[in-house]
């Protein structure tokens, strides 16, 4: 019964994908202007010709989906033109190896240090609900989880960037290069990434936290005689930890959103340059195949997180959830 | 052992929600008079035009002579860009939520009540729409948008309406889901299946049962997703696809962020009203959650 809800699920993901990239396609072939003009005015009629059956403008979009869907599927993400404009570039792989890890190097790093501060922090308050430390401190989590993360960005940039000097305010250094400007490099954007993220993570950890606290195996518990300490890190956090991920789960898109906007902030040329850059230069190809990747990113995390609902929650495997 | 606190909570009352205090409600309601009165009535301040260049006063400081909230790199006026922001960007937000709203809400609506395939069809255009992070999708319903031709960026419709569409079709998905999640839980309820058995109509039922019940939660969603808006179209700005350079909030950070370090006040300036402005938004909408919490309970 369960595997069958898993590949319902399974089913229904790969159709949102389908549709997803399908639409891309179609929104893709709806950008304006010529794109055989716009990649390659200088190019000879046969490179056009080339062009144009490279782009599919010359068959349908049932049949260039298809065609680009199985470039896709063996890794091939198509084109970049080069702006010289007479057909020749280099293969948008190549550009994303070396951005895609820059990209995902942030939302990791993000993501760790959220959960690292977030856990303790929601603990704490929940240890300590309704009390005026943490009402004040909820507040104020209420407060910052509201501030966009480039103004955080932007404030950040100055204060330690400009004024205390005490690190580098754009670019990226990778990590073989030279491991602690690497991190030096990325500390600003990750943190300008995680403080919204904090406070929205031990805002709902706190509450699933209080909401377990209220059951009965947790009076048992304390009624043994295990320390307190014990009990929140041992007995309560797992089973209160869903929600913090359904919302780690949905927040990969903002984060993704966000990790775009603070990378042009900081210059790091990650990939929300690629996809920005292949946007305003019309790089066909390229747009098509970054979207559709991250959608993908996006979907199949979203079903690893539906599989950890049950891993971590023992009451979901029961059929309670 | 007096001041270790009992882990065993048995008051109800405020423990599952961080409340904002009613302190913080009356300073974020006073923040939106103001910006929303700024909108409004900003032509009627006594500042200079926003666009106009003051080549005498680059780069004032704050608390300037006649500039109040000192000059851009190009004289620009930093306050009257804000009071001028005010109106692009809360109109941008406000009027692409509106739309959003109204166009996913009947959608959201509709899927509810007539289920079947109708409702399969909405329900998979939301997923779709859902499974691509807001600003890309918005960047690139932007460039379908934006310029018919690439050549000439002025060409084609005008920014502050392209932003309005494309932010337009990223709302919808949104409150529609919420709406239609919103539409189901309420048609199981009591009140609902009496009504059926009394023999109402359908439709009846919709217009006096679901829709008033579905409209406060949306109303409370819509506040925060006012609030998204205006950071996203922040980002854009960042991203060079925003409103015109110096046009909106956004715009003006964007504009004048590579003179960060000599004039950052015209950058900081303007990311603080943006953080401000959603941090009310959202105490907004949260306040409107309690209250449609209490009133639910009470239903």
């Amino acid at each position: 019964m369960k595997y069958r809800v898993a590949l319902k699920n399974l089913a229904k993901a790969v159709l949102v994908l389908f549709l997803v990239t399908f639409s891309i396609s179609i929104l893709v072939r709806w950008l304006p202007g010529d794109p055989i003009e716009i990649l390659m005015p200088f190019a000879t009629e046969e490179g056009r010709a080339a062009l144009r059956a490279e782009l599919g403008l010359d068959i349908n979009v049932v049949q260039y989906y298809f065609s680009w869907l199985f470039d896709l599927l063996r890794g091939d993400f198509g084109v970049w033109y080069a702006s010289t404009g007479d057909g020749g570039g280099v293969p948008v792989r190549s550009m994303l190896a070396v951005a895609l890890p820059r990209s995902l190097l942030i939302m990791l790093y993000t993501m760790v240090v959220s959960i690292v501060f977030a856990v303790p922090l929601g603990i704490f308050l929940a240890y300590r609900a309704e009390t005026r430390t943490d009402k004040t401190i909820s507040n104020v989590l209420f407060a910052v989880s509201s501030i966009p993360s480039f103004a955080i960005g932007l404030a950040l940039a100055f204060v330690v960037g400009v004024q205390l000097d005490l690190l580098p305010v754009i670019g990226y250094v990778p990590f073989a290069e030279n491991p602690s400007e690497h991190f030096r490099s990325l500390v600003m954007p990750v943190v300008s990434l995680s403080i919204g993220l904090i406070a929205t993570f031990s805002r709902l950890l706190r509450v699933d936290m209080i909401a377990t606290l209220r059951e009965d195996f947790v009076t048992m518990a304390s009624s043994k005689g295990l320390s307190n300490m014990w009990i929140l890190w041992r007995h309560v956090l797992r089973p209160s930890s869903s929600t913090l991920m359904t919302s780690a789960a949905l927040q990969m898109g903002a984060l993704i959103g966000g990790a775009v906007v603070i990378e042009s902030v900081f210059a790091l040329n990650g990939f929300g340059m690629l996809l920005t850059t292949a946007i305003a230069t019309r790089q066909y190809l390229a747009i098509q195949s970054l979207v559709a990747l991250i959608a993908i990113a996006y979907i199949v995390f979203n079903l690893i997180v539906d599989v950890l609902y049950a891993v971590v929650d023992p009451r979901v495997r029961g059929g309670r959830g | 052992m007096c001041c270790t606190p009992s882990l065993t909570h048995e008051s109800e009352v405020g423990v599952a929600k961080g409340r904002p205090g009613p302190l913080g409600f009356y300073l974020a309601s006073g923040w939106l008079l103001v910006c929303v009165f700024t909108a409004f009535f900003g032509d009627f301040f006594p500042l200079p035009k926003w666009d106009e260049y003051d080549y005498d006063n680059l780069g004032l400081p704050l608390f300037s002579d006649g500039h109040l909230l000192g000059t851009d790199y190009d004289g620009s006026d930093v306050l009257s860009g804000l009071v001028h922001g005010a109106r692009t960007s809360l109109g941008i937000s406000f009027t692409a939520v509106f739309i959003g709203s109204v166009i996913g809400g009947l959608l959201g609506i509709v899927a509810a009540y007539r289920r079947g395939w109708v409702d399969s069809v909405v329900t998979m255009y939301f997923n779709v729409s859902l499974a691509i992070p807001t600003i890309v999708l918005t960047l690139v319903m932007v460039a379908l948008f934006a310029t018919p031709n690439v050549d000439d960026p002025s060409s084609g419709w005008p920014r502050e309406l392209v932003l309005i569409i494309s932010l337009t079709l990223v709302i919808i998905p949104i409150l529609g889901r919420l709406a239609r999640g919103s539409a189901l839980s309420w048609s199981g309820r009591d009140f609902v299946l009496v009504a059926e058995s009394i023999g109402m109509k359908k439709r009846s039922i919709l217009r006096t049962h679901i829709i008033p019940n579905v409209l406060p939660s949306m109303m409370s969603v819509a506040f925060l997703a006012a609030g998204v808006v205006i950071v996203i179209e922040g980002g854009l700005a960042i991203l060079g696809v925003g409103a015109n350079p110096g046009a909106s909030w956004g715009s003006m950070l964007a504009k004048n962020r590579g003179e960060l370090a000599i004039t950052p006040h015209t950058t900081l300036v303007p990311a603080g009203v943006i953080g401000l402005t959603v941090m009310a938004l959202n105490y907004f909408g949260d306040y409107f959650r309690l209250r449609i919490d209490d009133r639910e309970s009470r239903i």
